[in-house]
């Protein structure tokens, strides 16, 4: 959040590289390509993908616009079936004990306590509703910004990814160093690269 | 260098510029005079870390208090600690920003955004939603942009023949700092 409304938490990617089509044609074409797919009514684990900043549920971009002047803006959305390690644990030991009383084992083999985990662990991600997660950005096209409205490491990993699966291109996130080297000569970013840190005291 | 790398080498770069960004806000009474723009506010809010070492030696400190009594903080930077973080208000042209900033990674974490007619529609118009998804990324770019100013100030100073000179009053300014804690 932050985009649209309320306190903004960010950060900045340069992005690096030309678009083979720089039009707004080919641009969508992209996007949609890659929008998010609900995975609401299938058992899928994982899905992530582009849709609108104004509508979660708005992957077709019919409803919203993704222009705003010079700006692409779009949301990334996540979603992701997560089992806790609590209830995961509790399920493969409750299932362990019913298998070995069942077979009348005095103890589980190791591949069968494998594939019971593996059984457990999948029925569980099955039944789990999806959890979403949305990250807004707004990308300048004529400076080649993009900023991106998460601080939260993952996420920026899903926007390195996933935005140069759409486009082609690599973003690079500004930290201090490399925005110093966009703000310098190149004599200064030359003293730069052999500083050392000072002591203030 | 891949970014991993710069990231652990060089953060002592952002962490230098919010220490320095403290030191000449204090120094004028809480205005910066920036080569191309002129006088703007800069004022340490409540909010502040600080860090010295790496690796397993890192040592981090939080403190919180009205803008005139960090004193754990001025502590902190006596002993040798630099900024990692800090809450700031940025003012000029009648705008206000209030920004939590990040030293070693240059994060902007909880902006807060001054209130403009074309930041408050109310999202049923598509084309006032435009306009105030535009006039958003206007501040945002205002206040990025007026952190790189601050910054590209002081790399200029950092890289030249000047630095030596501000060095030294940093390291008078510590110590006074540190002086008024003691004595209070």
């Amino acid at each position: 959040m932050g985009l649209l409304k309320g306190s903004a938490s960010f950060v900045r990617f340069s992005v690096e590289g030309e678009l083979p089509d720089s039009s707004l044609e080919y641009l969508l074409d992209r996007i949609i390509t890659y929008s998010f797919e609900d995975i609401d009514d299938n058992y899928e684990e994982y899905s992530l993908g582009w849709v609108s900043v104004q509508n979660m549920f708005d992957s077709q971009f019919k409803n919203a616009s993704w222009v705003a002047g010079d700006y692409i803006t779009l949301s990334l959305r996540m979603d992701e079936r997560k089992v806790s390690s609590a209830i995961l644990k509790k399920c493969i030991i409750k299932e362990e004990e019913r298998v070995r009383l069942e077979k009348q084992l005095p103890k589980l083999s190791r591949s069968t306590r494998v594939e019971i985990k593996e059984r457990v662990r999948s029925e569980l991600v099955r039944k789990a509703i999806p959890i979403p997660a949305v990250y807004e950005l707004a990308w300048n096209l004529s400076e080649g910004v993009v900023i991106f409205f998460s601080t939260n490491k993952k996420a920026q990993a899903l926007l390195e990814d996933h935005f140069r699966e759409t486009f082609g291109l690599l973003v690079k996130q500004q930290i201090p160093y490399t925005t110093a080297e966009a703000l310098l000569d190149e004599a200064q970013i030359i003293k730069l690269e052999n500083a050392s840190p000072e002591l203030f005291v | 260098m891949d970014l991993v790398d710069l990231i652990a080498e060089k953060r002592w770069l952002g962490q230098e510029f919010l220490t320095w960004l403290w030191f000449k806000s204090d120094e004028r009474g809480g205005t910066i005079a920036l080569p191309e723009r002129g006088d703007i506010s800069v004022t340490f809010e409540k909010h502040m870390s600080l860090e010295s070492g790496e690796g397993e030696s890192l040592e981090r400190i939080t403190c919180s208090g009205q803008q005139s009594e960090l004193r754990e903080a001025r502590t902190g930077l006596a002993m040798g600690k630099k900024l990692e973080s800090a809450r700031i208000s940025f003012g000029f042209n009648d705008y206000e920003f209030s920004v939590t900033l990040s030293g070693s990674l240059m994060e902007y974490r909880s902006a807060a955004l001054p209130k403009t007619e074309g930041t408050e529609v109310d999202g049923s118009n598509p084309e006032e939603v435009e306009g105030m998804v535009l006039e958003r990324i206007f501040l945002l770019e205002e206040l990025t942009k007026t952190v790189n100013e601050c910054f590209k100030m002081f790399l200029d100073l950092r890289l030249s023949d000047g630095w030596r000179d501000e060095v030294s009053q940093i390291r008078e300014w510590v110590e006074k700092n540190a002086e008024v804690v003691t004595f209070d």
